[in-house]
């Protein structure tokens, strides 16, 4: 792993403050502010806060939405630390330079305090354990000094530093005033893997016992004194300006407090159009009043846009791009199709704000703590030292609370009554203003020689660039999007982008049109693979068929480069029982998928379904088979938890979802027309982590993507139906 | 002035009578465990017991349950003593969590109608969303929760 640029010299802090026990910071990010007499006990202890009464707090860099990060970035500190795991609290970290960085050895991302990419435990691998190991040292170094002994004659165990020599021991807490006094070693010894108590274990998850007794915090259960509740409401149709409204008869409401317009914006996923908000003592008053002040809107960037017009842009731009003559033995000619997909977490956009006119604080469940800053310095005018954002955890994300036009609700509406705020969109609003996994058309002519093996293969595709990507140097430069690539088994090399695809094809050509719909469009939990790598593994599937192979011995003849990926598609075939016979009317497919595609150290993730299809054209999952190679699995547990809930979603959005628009607007408003999966939908799903001593990848995302084509590869397998386009569920299957 | 029994206490407020349930519970009483997610009784996020009856807060007005038995997810066991919580615990359930609360009283009082469910049952009385997908844990869950139940009973 590329990580020498953690690797500084003499970068920890250590303080201890009157009555407190050992902070360890940092020395180089804010060195003037360390040292003034004022610091207080958040800005001199970033990482780690001991206690003289053991209690140990760890900051964390990430934010949790359920990926249990906060449970895997603990381990990493305590297993350096030699911590008592009971001893343990976690809190997510302010904004502040220090928790920065490059969230994964690729191009594609800059540097930012915010989680994404499942990059949180691969990205903060080194440093973490750094921490723990450095702080370890100190605690041995304090305790060899009371004693008048060598550190060599001490060991860290279990919270406590122990003389080997005689039973004397020490506990965390009771050394850590003396710890504050030592500096901090250059080079912390590092454990080996045959030490570790905890990474590799299942260990539970910190959040556990507070969910199950109500008590945990999310950003909507934020509570402060005088706070009232606001409800909004934007344009419908995108980029829309407000038209009129009825303040009087909003105010004539129980309880409602003010009406605030909430001017448009422009983000870097798309437009918002204007919104208003009714703030009043509780959300159900802020409702009525919104439904009594008859909000009218007008105008608008989506204007007259539909669905079928979304289609036929996307199937003009293939055309534009233009069909290539292919000569072959047999050729494969097939365009694929995907809807816009909405995220719809459970706990809606939500934002609490406080501010005052020198001072603003901010509640936030957020995946990018930099834009929620920027939000506050903007909206406020405040300088960063007068603004707190205290992130919350979050009731799911998989990639949508990573925007600030929530923020700025917020922010906009406290400033304007002077009162704490919160903010929360109602389940219609969080549906109909999503930032949408794109649309997205696809077309491949691909000739097949003798050997069943391409000799030709054009693709093209048709969707929305992610507009991130335009602002990421050097990204902005290609002439291309390199999310899309990975939908070619394209070697990167061709774009200046190191990674390579793990099948060798030849003879690849492709191009991309960008579509503009003005529908924002945002990450979807693993862009781009929840789009490529349906295309992608359909298509090879489709070639296998063609070719008269076997799609497993198809997939393999083109895997000859990494290893890695063959032995995990050949394990979960294996374990599913690939080529084994199957009641009547049943079917396997097979997909694999790696992440993230533009890093050179990938997860590798492949995946058999067995569906079957009754004679009303009924689909039933039976069973689904995981194999996950992910490096060293930190939390073993969590890991198999990311696997499970990804193909349940992965299932959810192949088989039902789908975001539709008429006359300009997202024509679904709740769970009653935007389907997601229930349980009685979950098949059997067998997990199995590929033992590995490499450093860890991510789990959070490459789950996702690979069961989409599993599912409508086992469909062709049971019935001869090809589905190419999403969700199945407007299919018909018999 | 309404007055609510909620987990055992009287809790006296001010709202309007047709005030759904759950926002009652949020903002007046300050029980936050008992989630919004749709507010039209679809998603379940917001179950809570009415007597030993699952009921979805977000479509019964607090007019509706004035002086009934009202159990949220914080009257459950603080002290995460309920065989369903062990459970959960045990079977390290929740990812996200959110949905996690209506599960948990959904499952309660699935267990009180069927102490020995099947899949089937599982499947045809547990109807909560939850967009991290921890179904085939919550299924596991529930099992073991009634085993836990029948060796104390």
């Amino acid at each position: 792993m590329k990580n020498s640029n953690m690797k500084r010299r003499t970068f920890l802090k250590v303080t201890t403050v009157a009555g407190g026990g050992l902070l360890v910071g940092c020395s180089f990010s804010s060195p003037k502010l360390m040292s003034t007499p004022q610091a207080s006990k958040e800005e001199l202890g970033m990482w780690v806060r001991i206690n003289t009464d053991n209690k140990i707090t760890l900051i964390l860099p990430s934010s949790e939405m359920g990926q249990q990060v906060h449970t895997g970035q603990a381990m990493l500190v305590a297993e350096e630390l030699e911590a008592d795991w009971k001893t343990i609290q976690v809190v997510t970290a302010h904004v502040n330079e220090e928790f920065k960085r490059s969230s994964s050895g690729g191009p594609h991302h800059s540097s930012s305090q915010g989680t994404g990419g499942s990059s949180s435990i691969m990205g903060w691998w080194e440093k973490l354990r750094h921490v723990g190991a450095s702080t370890r040292e100190m605690l041995i170094e304090a305790a060899a000094q009371k004693w008048g002994v060598s550190v060599s004659e001490c060991e860290a165990k279990n919270g406590s530093i122990h003389h080997l020599s005689s039973d004397r021991k020490l506990s965390y807490g009771q050394l850590a005033s003396t710890a504050g006094k030592l500096s901090p070693p250059d080079n912390p010894t590092l454990k080996n893997p045959a030490q570790y108590r905890f990474l590799g274990k299942s260990m539970p998850k910190l959040h556990t016992p507070s969910i199950v007794n109500g008590t945990a915090q999310y950003g909507i259960d934020v509570r402060r004194p005088g706070m009232l509740f606001a409800a909004v409401r934007q344009s419908p149709v995108f980029g829309g300006q407000l038209k009129s409204y009825d303040e009087a008869a909003a105010k004539a409401v129980t309880g409602v407090e003010a009406v605030v317009p909430i001017p448009r914006g422009r983000f870097a996923f798309g437009s918002t159009g204007d919104g208003i908000a009714v703030v009043a003592d509780t959300t159900w008053n802020a409702q009525k009043g919104l439904e009594a002040m008859d909000v009218k809107f007008v105008g608008g960037d989506t204007l007259g846009l539909n669905s079928s017009k979304v289609s036929e842009k996307l199937k003009s731009s293939l055309n534009d791009m233009g069909k290539v003559d292919v000569q072959a033995v047999k050729v494969l000619e097939v365009e694929y199709e995907v809807p816009f997909l909405h995220h719809a977490t459970m706990e809606p956009l939500n934002c609490t704000a406080d501010v005052s006119t020198d001072s603003c604080r901010v509640w936030v469940p957020s995946q990018k703590q930099d834009d929620c800053m920027e939000a506050a310095k903007e909206v406020t005018g405040l300088s960063q030292d007068k603004i707190q954002i205290h992130t919350m955890m979050m009731g799911g994300s998989f990639g949508r609370k990573s925007t600030k036009e929530y923020v700025k609700q917020a922010l906009i509406i406290s400033k304007f009554i002077q009162k704490p705020v919160q903010v929360i969109w109602s389940r219609e609003e969080d549906t109909q203003h999503g930032t949408y996994r794109p649309a997205s058309m696809s077309r491949f002519q691909i000739g097949l020689g003798k050997d069943g093996k391409p000799i030709q293969w054009e693709n093209q595709i048709a969707q929305q660039s992610s507009k991130m990507l335009n602002q990421v140097p050097p990204l902005r430069w290609f002439n291309f999007d390199p999310m899309t690539y990975p939908a070619s088994v394209h070697d990167g090399i061709i774009f200046n982008l190191p990674k390579k695809h793990f099948y060798k094809v030849e003879g690849v050509k492709m191009s991309h049109t960008p579509v503009d719909f003005g529908v924002p469009v945002g990450s979807w939990r693993s862009p781009p693979n929840i789009i490529n790598v349906f295309y992608t593994e359909s298509v090879m599937d489709e070639l296998a068929h063609l070719a008269e192979i076997d799609p497993l011995e198809y997939r393999i003849k083109f895997i000859t480069e990494s290893p890695k990926h063959k032995a995990v598609l050949e394990q979960v075939a294996k374990q599913a029982g690939w080529g084994t016979p199957l009641p009547e009317g049943h079917g396997r497919g097979i997909a694999i998928n790696d992440w993230f595609p533009l890093d050179e150290d990938v997860t590798v993730v492949a995946q058999v379904a067995e569906v079957s299809i009754t004679n009303r054209g009924k689909l039933k999952v039976h069973r689904v088979d995981c194999v996950v190679d992910c490096g060293l699995a930190v939390n073993p547990d969590s890991v198999k938890a990311q696997m499970e809930g990804s193909i349940i979603m992965g299932m959810s959005a192949a088989m039902f979802e789908e975001i539709t628009i008429e006359k300009g607007q997202v024509e679904q408003s709740n769970f009653d027309d935007y389907r997601i999966a229930k349980l009685r939908d979950a098949p059997e799903i067998n997990v199995t982590i590929v033992e590995s001593e490499a450093s860890p990848t991510g789990v959070g995302e490459p789950g996702v993507s690979p069961i989409v084509p599993a599912l409508t590869n086992a469909i062709f397998a049971a019935t001869g139906k090809r589905i190419r386009k999403l969700p199945i569920g407007r299919q018909k299957l018999v | 002035m309404t007055t609510l029994k909620i987990n055992g206490k009287q809790h006296k407020i001010d709202v309007e009578p047709d005030t759904p349930l759950l926002w009652a519970l949020r903002d007046n009483v300050n029980l936050t465990g008992t989630k919004y997610g749709c507010g039209i009784q679809q998603c379940g996020a917001c179950t809570v017991l009415i007597g030993k009856r699952p009921v979805r807060s977000c479509g019964i007005t607090v007019g509706e349950v004035a002086g009934k038995d009202i159990t949220t997810i914080e009257g459950l066991s603080p002290e995460t003593r309920h065989p369903v919580q062990k459970a959960w615990i045990a079977e390290q359930v929740p990812q996200c969590g959110y949905c996690q609360s209506g599960q948990i009283m959904a499952a309660v009082s699935l267990l009180e109608r069927k102490p020995n469910p099947t899949d089937k049952d599982i499947d045809r009385g547990m109807l909560n969303l939850c967009r991290c997908g921890t179904y085939t844990r919550v299924r596991k869950a529930i099992h073991r929760a009634a085993e836990m139940m029948k060796e104390v009973s």
